[in-house]
């Protein structure tokens, strides 16, 4: 329990030394992976798996995934892209997925904020 | 004109592409009613969060990369990776007159099968309490209908009274007592067309108890018509340890619906033990420190919160109150443990049942010794306080002096004359349960043990006694009683008539 603790303890200070300007910085992050294989620590696969964690956590947040009912046009696309980096900055990774089941519309999600305008949603929230 | 068309329509297409934004997270982990998500960097403290099957949860904590949700109903279906979101709103149940009558659960949910209730204002289950402006002293009185209890430790509207006790001592009786007598109180104000008139409405909140007894509880309700006036929220043992844990903040909010409206309700907490013991299941599972008895820290302003709503409101804020009776199992008859010094710290005043006492067969099993009411001898009715004044203290003697008699034989006459008197008024205070008293036959009862009617009666039939008053009080001297009633003072001139009543009842009695 105790050695837990203290692994969440070190990956969230190593986490924190990865960011230059408020941004995870991938060459920071694989420099501290480096280090960190290389010392072997003690409760080195807790810090691992808590920073992987950390760190899968962080790109999340930074990443968009825009799902759409049928293939979008690239300017449509462009657009999109656009709108959403003026509005969340320009660190952000993108996804593109089809999915049908949202019938038509989009749905985009930044981090963990989702803008749904499917009619899929739509139909969702008529009452019964 | 057209364009003004034109600019409507292009409002409606706006309207309609306007897409949904919501907060939302990834389950991690569930298990024990508690679901850990990733997430919801949005989302407030006891916001509801919705699962996929439209189950709802409570988020109680919030750290730095992940929620802790309590889950609420059936949660069986919910898998690690769905999806969650916040909804932006507080946990909150229908309140209203709607719910008279209705038993309900800790969302506000008909679980009688009588229909769904049809009430469209709703409050959050979580409130900040009345504030000090807002009150006013606590000056009318809540009539138990139990001597011993309107007689020695009387309650007000808005004031706190706990019942504590071992189990099988008697505390749900006595809180379903109040609620009977209530409703008798109700019925009779509402047949004498009296404007000024206010109804107290009950509302009990059963906390993981056994199916079964709640089910009798709503039985003897039911079979004393007492539920028309009467709310039942009930999280039973079988409902998961959230809804033990909020069922008394919804009766709480479900009782403010009445003190906020200008209403009067009583609130019967039983019991906050239990409650406690899901407050802590809870905390250890979303991982909070533990500290005395396991307790979460906060397990003091859990209590203190929920029983601070209870308040009678000034005449600007409606005049409305809430009183509440909460009950709390002792073990082994220890008041010291943390939840009862806690909840007796709260509280104004105590009503300690006694198991010893319960099976010397004298029930209630109130002990006078350690039962106090802070605030409520203020709202005793004046008659009351007349008849009844010296016999919380005759009584105390009695128990003092009925140990130190049992070491010898040889007693002075005054002695003597205060341990017969004590044995009567115990044998006085003995009531039937489901039978409360009005008010006007305590003080008749009361004032024929004060002035001394009841002395040359033997003990052992002291109960047949009061009983063949009873009736004939209220069978030949009903307008006396009415008077009693109205007057609320026993004064001099009906002092002399309940003296010539009781003279005739003795010449009669045998």
């Amino acid at each position: 329990m105790n050695s837990n603790r203290e692994a969440k303890k070190s990956a969230r200070s190593l986490f924190r030394a990865c960011f230059t300007d408020g941004v995870l910085d991938p060459g920071r992050v694989r420099a501290v992976i480096g280090a960190l294989a290389e010392r072997r620590p003690r409760g080195c696969l807790a810090i691992f798996q808590q920073l992987s964690r950390l760190v899968r956590l962080e790109l999340a947040r930074r990443h968009v995934v825009i799902e759409s009912a049928t293939s979008l046009g690239e300017s449509d696309l462009g657009d999109l892209r656009a709108d959403i980096i003026r509005a969340h900055g320009n660190d952000l990774t993108f996804d593109v997925v089809i999915q049908p089941d949202l019938i038509g519309g989009l749905r985009v999600r930044v981090g963990s904020d989702v803008w749904d305008g499917s009619v899929r949603a739509r139909i969702e929230k008529l009452p019964v | 004109m057209s364009t003004l068309v034109e600019e409507i329509n292009a409002q409606i297409k706006g309207l309609q592409s306007s897409a949904a934004h919501t907060n939302t997270g990834t389950v991690r982990e569930v298990g024990d009613g508690i679901a850990r998500v990733e997430g919801l960097s949005n989302v407030m403290l006891n916001e509801m969060v919705e699962f996929p099957g439209g189950v709802f949860g409570l988020a109680l904590n919030l750290e730095e990369n992940e929620v802790g949700v309590v889950l609420l109903g059936a949660y069986g279906d919910i898998k690690e990776g769905d999806e969650a979101k916040t909804t932006g709103k507080l946990l909150s149940l229908p309140v209203g007159k709607a719910l008279l009558g209705r038993v309900v659960n800790t969302l506000g949910h008909p679980i009688d099968g009588k229909g769904p209730i049809d009430s469209s204002t709703y409050y959050p289950l979580e409130k900040i309490a009345p504030g000090i402006i807002k009150r006013r002293p606590v000056t009318q009185p809540v009539q138990t209908g139990i001597m011993a209890i309107d007689a020695m430790i009387p309650i007000g509207r808005g004031q706190r009274e706990l019942i504590i006790g071992d189990r099988a001592t008697g505390k749900t009786t006595v809180a379903i007592d109040s609620i009977i007598s209530q409703a008798k109180l109700n019925r009779q104000g509402e047949a004498s067309g009296d404007s000024d008139f206010r109804p107290l409405y009950s509302i009990y909140v059963a906390i993981g108890q056994k199916n079964a007894n709640v089910a009798r509880v709503i039985s003897t309700l039911e079979k004393e018509g007492a539920m028309p006036y009467t709310i039942v929220v009930s999280a039973s043992a079988s409902d998961d340890a959230a809804s033990q844990y909020l069922a008394p903040f919804a009766g709480a909010a479900i009782g403010e619906w009445f003190m906020d409206n200008g209403m009067d309700a009583l609130i019967v907490f039983d019991d906050l033990s239990k409650q406690a013991v899901a407050y802590r299941q809870i905390s250890l599972l979303l991982k909070r420190p533990s500290g005395r008895e396991a307790y979460p820290g906060d397990v003091f302003y859990l209590h203190s919160r929920l029983l601070e709503r209870s308040a009678r409101l000034s005449e600007e804020a409606g005049g409305g109150s809430l009183t509440a009776l909460p009950i709390i199992e002792t073990q082994s008859g220890d008041v010291s443990a943390y939840i009862p010094t806690n909840v007796i710290s709260i509280t104004d005043g105590q009503i300690y049942l006694e198991g010893d006492l319960f099976y010397q067969g004298i029930r209630p099993a109130i002990n006078v010794g350690l039962s106090v009411s802070r605030v409520g001898s203020a709202a005793q009715v004046k008659a009351m306080k007349q008849v009844a004044g010296k016999i919380k203290g005759e009584l105390a003697q009695f128990r003092e002096m009925a140990a130190f008699a049992q070491f010898g034989s040889d007693l002075d006459d005054k002695t003597k004359g205060l341990l017969e008197r004590g044995q009567r008024i115990v044998e006085l205070f003995k009531q039937q349960q489901y039978q409360p008293y009005s008010v006007d036959m305590m003080v008749v009862m009361l004032y024929a043990m004060q002035q001394g009617y009841m002395d040359k009666i033997k003990v052992e039939k002291i109960k047949d006694f009061q009983s063949k008053m009873q009736e004939f009080f209220e069978t030949r001297k009903a307008e006396l009683l009415d008077k009693v009633r109205i007057k609320k003072a026993v004064k001099e001139e009906l002092g002399i008539e309940l003296k010539t009543a009781l003279d005739e009842f003795t010449q009669f009695y045998k």
